[in-house]
């Protein structure tokens, strides 16, 4: 839960990007369509405030651009090594989710089986090391199993039957 | 005085049958283990809720939600008693000495001093949503489009200088909230911007899917990418709250649960600063100042009252003005609306009866968790236990279900999604989100105010500047910034240490 502070390079990169957004805004805005034919005010035209945000964040992107040189972004420059084996857990996490969400979903599947499913998977990937060490891989497969099972149905049974709420 | 007392009496009536109390039961204790599992927060909590309690009336579900948010803010001491973890962001200062008399065997202590603290404190907030919400609903009347403009403009400031630890970060994300909001067919012409052809941004970016993703994909994500540690749960004591504590810091509950309070009313700061500023308040004033951090029962009794005096706080200007005091009372409004009901200036005019409503619904909740607080120590011990590994997939379907719910739409899946991975890398780079949710909460509000009111001034900016409660705004936000200011904070210290020691030396002269 603590806060960790980014490197000046990483407030620099953040920096850049949040100017490069706002400079689209802003440029989105000014091309906007002003609905003069429609005799609208130049103060209520659709753009005025999204082009007003633009440049408020334009302006705080350069602040922040001109603190992280000033504390030494530029000296610290090094792209950071990014190997995927260091961050298997985000990437995989990352990819069990999209995959329920963009194809499991709305697939055919019926929900509590889409969910139980990429609940079974998430578990059994992310307790495979420790299943692993303690040679209880099979047992661990057939927790993930049953323990998604459990949790695809009660969802489904809570949100559909007693709630009366839609699932995708 | 007694109209109000008429009313409050009207909606515990109300409330008080055998259904609801089991609704606020149900939803106290959901609260309860989402506040204590570490890396679930109130605002995700309350946002799934909303999802589940769409198609129920909506005094049932708002009782719900308030059940569930109250639970949350509780729950997330037992995390920070127990494995020293906040189980909310707004717990982390009752890591502090709630986890340093765990140390010293008094774990059950600890949890009673936090039970009676989120009680009184929820109790004082309730009494200041009584008395303050017509008051401060009177004052909102007089504000037009000029004080609207500036009231969302220092919503934003205000939240993205006091959450987070740097002031420049959350206010881009503040502005980007704002922008976000301005997606999808603006509201006086119905002309989409931003949309770039796709049919369903025209209906803008809806609030729950981008919280459910900003609080709960985001922190499934965050969670999920380091090994979780091993938990060591301490051995506790008995835990019924001691009258002795409460009588002997009484003080302390009055103060931080002004504090909280009065935090909780400031658009978008929250529960986790009214902690910290109880806490640090508590420490100055305390005879007992070497104990902090060591085990006081003090500084936890604050931490804890003033965290949970700031949730009827934080509905405050949820009901007068339409502008959340914190994250999840953000999703309270979403959930206001949603069910058709109004919050804003004429809520006392036209609504009355739903002011009450509301502070009942917070008393059944404070009893929830005093019952559970007396009775789910041991439960509570063994959620804490379950793997991350095991709850997080639950999370994630649980959020993407959240954000179909709401309109039965995919559309809003993706929309999770995107926010999730967002919040995600601007948590990394040390941005915080309440000030970003703020933003697409108040957008609308600043953008129909700003146009209205440069039509009425017919482009004239010295409205926005000459109205009083315009210029008294505009000065907190201009003051806001420039306090951020190195240059401008040396030059008011310089100011401020001459005029007090010019004081000095004439009041020592006249001596």
């Amino acid at each position: 839960m603590e806060d960790q502070k980014p490197t000046p390079f990483a407030d620099l990169l953040s920096g850049c990007l949040w100017l490069a957004l706002a400079i689209s805004i802003v440029i989105g805005s000014w091309t906007m369509d002003r609905l003069e034919h429609l005799k609208v005010s130049t103060y209520t035209a659709p753009g005025v405030v999204p082009g007003l945000l633009g440049i408020a964040i334009a302006i705080m992107g350069i602040l922040l651009i001109v603190r992280s040189l000033r504390a030494g972004a530029l000296a610290q420059m090094q792209i950071p090594a990014l190997n995927p084996l260091e961050h298997w857990r985000l990437l995989t996490a990352l990819a069990l989710c999209l995959a329920f969400s963009l194809g499991l979903l709305g697939s055919g599947l019926p929900f509590w089986l889409a969910a139980a499913i990429f609940i079974a998977v998430f578990v059994f990937i992310f307790q495979f090391e420790d299943r692993k060490r303690a040679g209880t891989i099979l047992r661990g497969a057939a927790v993930a199993i049953v323990f998604a099972l459990i949790c695809g149905g009660t969802i489904h049974y809570i949100f559909q039957e007693l709630f009366l709420v839609r699932l995708p | 005085m007694l109209d109000g007392l008429f009313l409050f009496g009207h909606s515990i009536a109300n409330f008080a049958t055998p259904t609801t109390i089991l609704y606020a039961l149900g939803a106290s204790l959901v609260g309860l283990i989402i506040g204590g599992l570490p890396g679930l927060t109130a605002t995700m909590g309350v946002a799934l809720m909303t999802t589940l309690t769409i198609a129920l009336p909506p005094a049932t579900a708002l009782l719900i939600l308030i059940c569930t948010y109250v639970g949350a803010i509780y729950g997330g001491s037992r995390s920070a008693i127990l494995l020293n973890i906040p189980g909310t962001p707004a717990s982390a200062a009752s890591c502090l000495d709630g986890y340093a008399l765990a140390r010293q065997g008094l774990a059950g202590r600890a949890m009673g001093i936090a039970t009676s603290g989120s009680i009184l404190g929820t109790w004082i907030g309730m009494i200041a949503l009584a008395l303050f919400t017509p008051v401060l609903g009177e004052m909102a009347l007089k504000f037009g489009a000029y004080e609207f403009f500036w009231l969302a403009v220092f919503g934003v400031v205000i939240s993205g200088n006091l959450t987070g630890n740097d002031p420049l970060k959350g206010w881009i994300a503040g502005f980007f909230g704002l922008f976000v909001a301005a997606i999808g067919q603006e509201g006086m012409y119905a002309y989409d911007r931003f949309t770039f052809g796709i049919h369903d941004l025209s209906g803008g970016i809806s609030l729950i899917p981008a919280l459910v993703g900003a609080f709960g994909f985001a922190e499934v994500l965050t969670v999920i990418k380091d090994r979780p540690p091993k938990f060591v749960i301490n051995t506790f004591d008995t835990v019924i709250p001691r009258l002795q504590d409460v009588l002997k810091y009484w003080r302390t509950i009055i103060r931080s649960g002004l504090i909280g309070t009065g935090i909780g009313i400031v658009p978008g700061v929250g529960e986790d600063v009214a902690a910290w500023s109880s806490y640090a308040a508590a420490r100055r004033a305390s005879k007992e100042k070497e104990k902090f951090g060591k085990g006081s029962v003090e500084g936890l009794m604050a931490a804890e009252t003033g965290d949970n005096a700031c949730i009827p706080g934080a509905v405050i200007p949820v009901l007068t003005l339409a502008v959340p005091g914190s994250a999840p009372a953000a999703v309270l409004l979403a959930a206001m609306l949603i069910h058709g009901v109004q919050p804003g200036p004429l809520i006392m005019v036209q609504n009355p009866q739903f002011v009450y409503d509301v502070v009942a619904m917070m008393l059944f909740a404070s009893i929830c968790i005093l019952i559970y607080g007396l009775t789910l120590t041991k439960l509570m011990v063994k959620i804490l236990q379950v793997p991350q590994t095991l709850v997080m997939p639950v999370i994630f379907v649980l959020c993407a279900v959240g954000s179909f719910a709401i309109a039965s739409r995919f559309f809003d899946i993706y929309v999770m999604l995107a926010f999730g991975i967002i919040g995600f890398f601007l948590r990394q780079l040390n941005y915080p989100m309440a000030p970003l949710v703020l933003g697409i909460v108040l957008g609308d509000l600043l953008d129909k105010n700003l146009r209205r009111g440069l039509t009425l001034s017919d482009g004239d900016l010295s409205p926005f500047f000459t109205r009083p409660i315009s210029l008294a705004l505009f000065c907190l936000v201009a003051g806001t910034i420039l306090m951020n200011v190195p240059a401008v904070t040396n030059a008011v210290s310089r100011i401020w240490t001459s005029a007090t020691g010019s004081l000095r030396g004439k009041s020592s002269g006249g001596a």
